[in-house]
């Protein structure tokens, strides 16, 4: 059973070395805080000012670096160019969007027109965190995202990176939300401000967790081996 | 082990656990928010003749004009008063320290040079100051309401009288408008919920903006020259609310202190001078400053601290009192003392429920018979109360005659010590009086006398106060106990029964404890909640949590639902959808949980911060949508779906029929009356809209109960099934067999569908039109749900399917509109179809409509025990009955118990911990009586649910057994 399953991952990704995660995270986190530090310094604008200029920079920095760094890592190699890779992670970024304001809706997110672009530019960005790599490396196999979101049973290094910092976007962004009905009358409780904080807190944390995951578990799988 | 639990071990458990929890929390609520028996109606001339057994109103009194009855209280009381016009000049917020200084030393240098003028006032003597100890909770309207009346009322008499703000008691501005006084009023509007149409002038300023420290006050002020060159009042009343704003910014030592500090100041020069210094026609005129309570350091207010409960007093006379040696008693009062006081002085009866005494040194100019007098009247008036509160407190023609030896009294040893006092300070007196013309000096007598009053009133005082606000700790410890003791008895017998029930499948799935996402996320949900009712706001914002919590679980569920899609296929996002129509039928069942509930959730924008955005049942009034055309449109697509239900029950008997047109004719009957007099709300109750209400009550009370109770006998039992049901020949069928009972499923089903129909007609009937849309779609949830559920897979536990539909109940109950504060609760409804004024039905009806949503939820247990439990029940073992209504019965009524349980306890202890919180009062206390209420809908819910469960199951059996003797004998 044990063969057959390394069998399976070895067929389906190429092996991903720790350094080459951690780089993949690194340029991440990299591009997520250039994201930032433009709308600082270009636009003298953040998520609290304006949210939705700046979650609209986070998408155009971090989208990009996404889809060309996970785009390198798709599984049916023989089938799918790079190219291909990236085409359907951008149709991913956009099934992703919808699923994601789908979510934010369904949890509580405000409607109404002047809610419109937060809530679009906010599920935007969501997806480039959770869905985007899934959709660069698996494409439409089901089994794969059924594996990944539904039972989230990550197995090898590709899929630590690609499905905790999904699942810790989400979670980041599900305790962001807690302070929303509370009065303390800050600006940022308003939507979508401190859920995005979180979403972003809860992808950075996952980002180091998943490195630390991949790690443990080829230490262990080192061990086996001797 | 757990075999050893029978059915009816569990059901005395479960019964002892329930007692004891009604014990506990009728303990707690009597300790913690006593309840003092109050006077009704007000004070007349009794109260200058001395207390009796049998109030001998005068009738005639009451017709008096104004003047008249001025004369005869005069006549009776025998002190004429000492002034003619009063003026109260509250200033908000005030501590006492700030002019008196704390523990004998004088106040700090800027507040000495802040006041001038009233320093110098205080320094010669004509002003004296007090500290008056105010009551918590410290917020201003209770404690106006202790300033004019004199009284200390309980949580509870503000909760009973949460529809009515005006103060309906007896006090002291009622007094002065019996004897014709007139009275103007500047200041915060709460003297005008309080006294509405009481005064001549008035101009109220809202409390509302904090920030506002300037202009709140100069409102105030612009009138008062006016007013006082005017002089036509006989009562004055200034409310300044800028220093309480002050504090609520900057704390005690606010830059802004000073200056306001001036300006109350430069009030006090201006009012004494013009009023009191140049009268005009001789009036005498009392000022009187007061603050209604004072703060805290950073200037807070609410708890019970020193800082907040001294308050100041200032009683500012046009003469300057020689002091008197003989009344040097420290200058420490209670706040309910300025009501007696203020009568004594002004001539007036003292209000009906004030326990405050006399402030010595007040009546000084007196003579000394009308001195002694004043104490008398007051030692009247708490006697009065002693004797109200305590009813072994007896007297007989002369109060407390016969008892001042040791022969016919019995009661305990405070009323003997209060009978003692009170013996004396009134057998010292009456000899006075006898002796008075015979002597000439009489200063040793009187000062004797004078403490004698003062020891019983200051005791009496002391006692029936504590009486109002002491938490006796052992009571409250005890009610904590038990209620702790039920929670662990549900949630033992829980315990055992899941484990159970899934002792056997924990085995097949390799021994390995299993445990899923969504179960430990219901388990969170509680925990969540318990800890976010210790913060205040989450407590008035209590729906976010429910709303955002059941969505999470929905969509967890729906993940859980994912997992099932499909496992066989490889690739294809799309193909989905053809497949697995099952699962398909789970997940569009669970999409419509979410939407729905999306939507219940934007119905009402509740909770107390946020009410002003905008939601749809706002949007709805607006834009001028006829809400009839909702009403009727809910109640149509009601009936319709009720309908539908009915008919997807299998099996097709003429009972379906005869119910199904019951209920359709009482949804007619609805429809006839929404459509004829909701038309016009201007003639809210004619007769014969009452009569149709009453007869749709009828109708849906007799639908519903003969339902319940006939359905199992006239259920036709498939003889040969149950003849066939011996030991060696059905083994194997039971397995595949879709249940063993299907009379009892049957049964239930339809029990269950008329409780949650005619529920739904009902609130369709009580609620407002707003909010029947809500109703609809809470049913439509509960729908979904059961789909979800039915089909089912072994995975799901079946207690987080119970939790879930609780969940769904509260959930919806904050979605019909509902808060946790006491003012959501609709008393429109409540009065629908009650024809003379009963207080008990209209509670009813208010209860009815305010836990619309969760006893909607527990009422469709009975049709989920039928949609889901028989077959469990049926698939384990033994077809013994106690094991059967154990295994249909036990989950959904014990969840529902454990849950509420765990809750209620979470909140004792939230609200004891919380007792001395700014908010006690106005969010924690609140949310305690909800929790109360709660528990009561979940009792009667689960009972209802239990009883009819087991009816069906008995009369089913004992049929069974019939039938089957039937066949032996032949």
């Amino acid at each position: 059973m044990e063969t057959e399953k390394k069998e399976m991952t070895s067929k389906a990704s190429p092996p991903v070395s720790i350094a080459e995660a951690f780089f993949v995270h690194l340029i991440c986190g990299l591009g997520l805080a250039l994201a930032f530090l433009i709308a600082r310094h270009v636009y003298s604008a953040d998520l609290i000012s304006d949210p939705s200029r700046t979650l609209f920079l986070i998408l155009i920095v971090e989208c990009p670096i996404v889809i060309l760094l996970y785009s390198r890592y798709r599984t049916d190699r023989e089938q799918c160019s790079y190219l291909k890779a990236m085409a359907r992670g951008i149709l991913g970024l956009l099934a992703g969007a919808i699923i994601n304001a789908f979510g934010a809706i369904v949890l509580g997110a405000p409607i109404g027109a002047q809610y419109l672009l937060k809530t679009l530019n906010w599920s935007l960005v969501m997806s480039s965190f959770g869905v985007v790599p899934s959709a660069c490396v698996f494409g439409s196999s089901w089994m794969d995202w059924q594996r990944l979101f539904a039972y989230t049973k990550p197995n090898g290094t590709i899929d630590h990176m690609i499905c905790i910092p999904a699942h810790g976007a989400i979670i980041g962004a599900w305790f962001g939300a807690w302070p929303m009905p509370l009065d303390w009358e800050r600006p940022w409780q308003e939507w979508p401000i401190c859920v995005s904080y979180g979403a972003v807190i809860g992808y950075s944390i996952a980002m180091v967790a998943s490195l630390a995951f991949s790690h443990a578990r080829s230490g262990l799988q080192h061990v086996k081996r001797d | 082990m757990s075999s050893s639990l029978t059915c009816t071990r569990l059901t005395l458990f479960t019964v002892a656990a329930v007692a004891i929890q009604i014990t506990g929390l009728s303990f707690f609520v009597f300790g913690f928010f006593p309840v003092k028996p109050t006077l009704s109606g007000d004070s007349g001339s009794e109260s200058f003749r001395a207390p009796m057994c049998y109030a001998n109103q005068n009738e005639s009194e009451r017709d008096l004009p104004p003047h008249e009855l001025q004369s005869l209280y005069q006549e009776l009381s025998g002190i004429p008063p000492l002034y003619d016009q009063l003026i109260l000049m509250v200033i908000d917020g005030l501590p006492a320290e700030f002019v008196l200084g704390k523990n004998g030393r004088p106040p700090t240098k800027t507040f000495m040079e802040a006041m001038p003028y009233t320093q110098s006032l205080l320094a010669n003597g004509t002003a004296k100051g007090y500290h008056a100890k105010a009551t918590p909770p410290t917020v201003t309207m209770p404690r106006l309401k202790a300033i004019v009346s004199g009284a200390i009322g309980g949580f509870l008499d503000v909760a009973f009288n949460f529809n009515t703000q005006a103060l309906l008691d007896d006090n002291l501005l009622g007094q002065f408008s019996k004897i014709g006084r007139k009275m103007v009023m500047c200041g915060d509007e709460t003297w005008l919920k309080l006294f509405p149409g009481l005064f001549m002038r008035h101009d109220g300023v809202s409390s509302f903006f904090v920030k506002d420290t300037v202009e709140v006050d100069k409102n105030v002020s612009r009138h008062l020259s006016y007013e006082l060159s005017k002089n036509d009042w006989n009562l004055l009343i200034l409310h300044y609310l800028g220093l309480d704003h002050v504090g609520h910014i900057g704390g005690r030592n606010s830059p802004l202190m000073a200056p306001k500090l001036m300006e109350m100041d430069e009030v006090v020069r201006m009012i004494h001078a013009s009023a009191m210094m140049s009268p005009e026609d001789n009036k005498r005129t009392l000022l009187v400053v007061v603050s209604d309570h004072g703060m805290t350091e950073n200037g807070n207010h609410g708890g019970s601290s020193y800082e907040e409960t001294d308050s100041l007093l200032l009683f500012i006379g046009s003469k300057s009192h020689a002091t008197d040696s003989a009344s040097v008693i420290s200058n420490d009062v209670n706040q309910v003392d300025i009501a007696a006081t203020l009568a004594l002085l002004f001539g007036v009866p003292i209000p009906k429920n004030s326990v405050g005494i006399m402030i010595p040194g007040m009546v000084d100019s007196l003579k000394d018979m009308q001195q002694l007098r004043a104490l008398q009247l007051n030692s009247w008036q708490l006697l009065r109360l002693l004797q109200r509160q305590v009813p072994g407190f007896q007297c007989g023609s002369h109060p407390c005659d016969g008892f001042s030896g040791d022969n016919g009294y019995s009661g305990n040893g405070i009323m003997e010590k209060f009978c003692r006092l009170y013996l004396r300070a009134a057998a010292l007196y009456d000899s006075w009086i006898s002796t008075e013309l015979s002597r000439s000096d009489s200063r040793e007598d009187k000062s004797e006398i004078i403490a004698a009053y003062y020891e019983f009133l200051i005791s009496a005082n002391q006692w029936l106060s504590h009486k109002a606000t002491d938490k006796p700790a052992k009571v409250i410890a005890f009610g904590v106990m038990s209620m702790i003791l039920s929670c662990l008895i549900f949630s033992a017998v829980l315990y055992s029964i899941i484990q159970k029930k899934y002792f056997g499948e924990k085995r097949l799935s390799n021994g390995i404890l299993t445990w899923h996402l969504d179960e430990g996320f219901s388990l969170s949900v509680i925990f969540i909640l318990v800890i976010s009712m210790g913060s205040s706001s989450m407590v008035e914002e209590e729906q976010y949590i429910w709303h955002y919590l059941i969505s999470t679980l929905n969509m967890l569920l729906l993940r859980k639902t994912l997992q099932f899609f499909k496992k066989d296929s490889t690739c294809g996002l799309f193909t989905l959808f053809s497949g697995h129509e099952r699962t398909s039928l789970r997940a569009s069942s669970i999409f419509t949980l979410l939407i729905t509930g999306r939507i219940l959730r934007g119905w009402h924008q509740g909770g107390v911060n946020w009410t002003y955005l905008p939601d749809i049942s706002k949007w709805l009034e607006q834009s001028g949508t006829d809400l009839q055309l909702i009403q009727l449109t809910s109640v149509l697509l009601t009936i319709i779906l009720c309908l539908f239900s009915l008919s997807l029950l299998r099996r097709k008997t003429k009972i379906i029929l005869v119910v199904g047109f019951n209920f359709f004719m009482s949804g007619l009957l609805v429809l006839h009356h929404i459509v004829k007099y909701r038309h016009n709300t201007s003639v809210p109750s004619s007769n014969a809209a009452t009569s149709l209400a009453q007869i749709i009550y009828a109708t849906l009370g007799i639908t519903t109960v003969g339902t319940a109770l006939a359905v199992p006998w006239v259920m036709p039992i498939q003889t040969s099934n149950v003849c066939s049901s011996d030991h060696a020949v059905s083994r194997p069928f039971k397995i595949g067999s879709q249940s063993q009972h299907p009379e009892l499923r049957d049964c239930l089903y339809i029990t269950g569908w008329v409780y949650i129909g005619s529920w739904c007609l009902l609130q369709l009937l009580l609620q407002q039109p707003v909010n029947t849309a809500v109703m609809l779609l809470i049913l439509v949830q509960i729908y979904a749900s059961f789909l979800f559920f039915s089909k089912g897979m072994q995975q799901q536990k079946q207690w987080v399917e119970v939790a879930v539909l609780y969940y769904i109940g509260m959930a919806g109950h904050f979605a019909l509109g509902n808060s946790n504060s006491l003012a959501t609760i609709d008393v429109a409804g409540a009065f629908l179809g009650v024809s003379n004024y009963s207080t008990l039905f209209s509670g009813i009806l208010m209860f009815i409509i305010t836990y619309a949503s969760p006893t909607l939820l527990l009422l469709s247990m009975v049709m989920y025990i039928s949609i889901k439990n028989l077959d469990i029940a049926a698939s384990t073992q033994g077809a013994d009955s106690g094991h059967v209504l154990k295994m249909t019965l036990g989950l959904p009524c014990l969840v529902s118990l454990t849950v509420n349980s765990i809750l209620l306890i979470a909140y004792t202890i939230v609200l004891i911990l919380m007792r001395n919180h700014l908010f006690v009062w106005s969010v924690f206390s609140p949310k305690y009586l909800y929790a109360c209420a709660t528990t009561v809908c979940i009792l009667i819910g689960v009972f209802i649910v239990a009883a009819t469960v087991t009816y069906a199951h008995m009369v089913l059996a004992l049929r069974r057994n019939m039938i089957a003797s039937i066949n032996e004998t032949r």
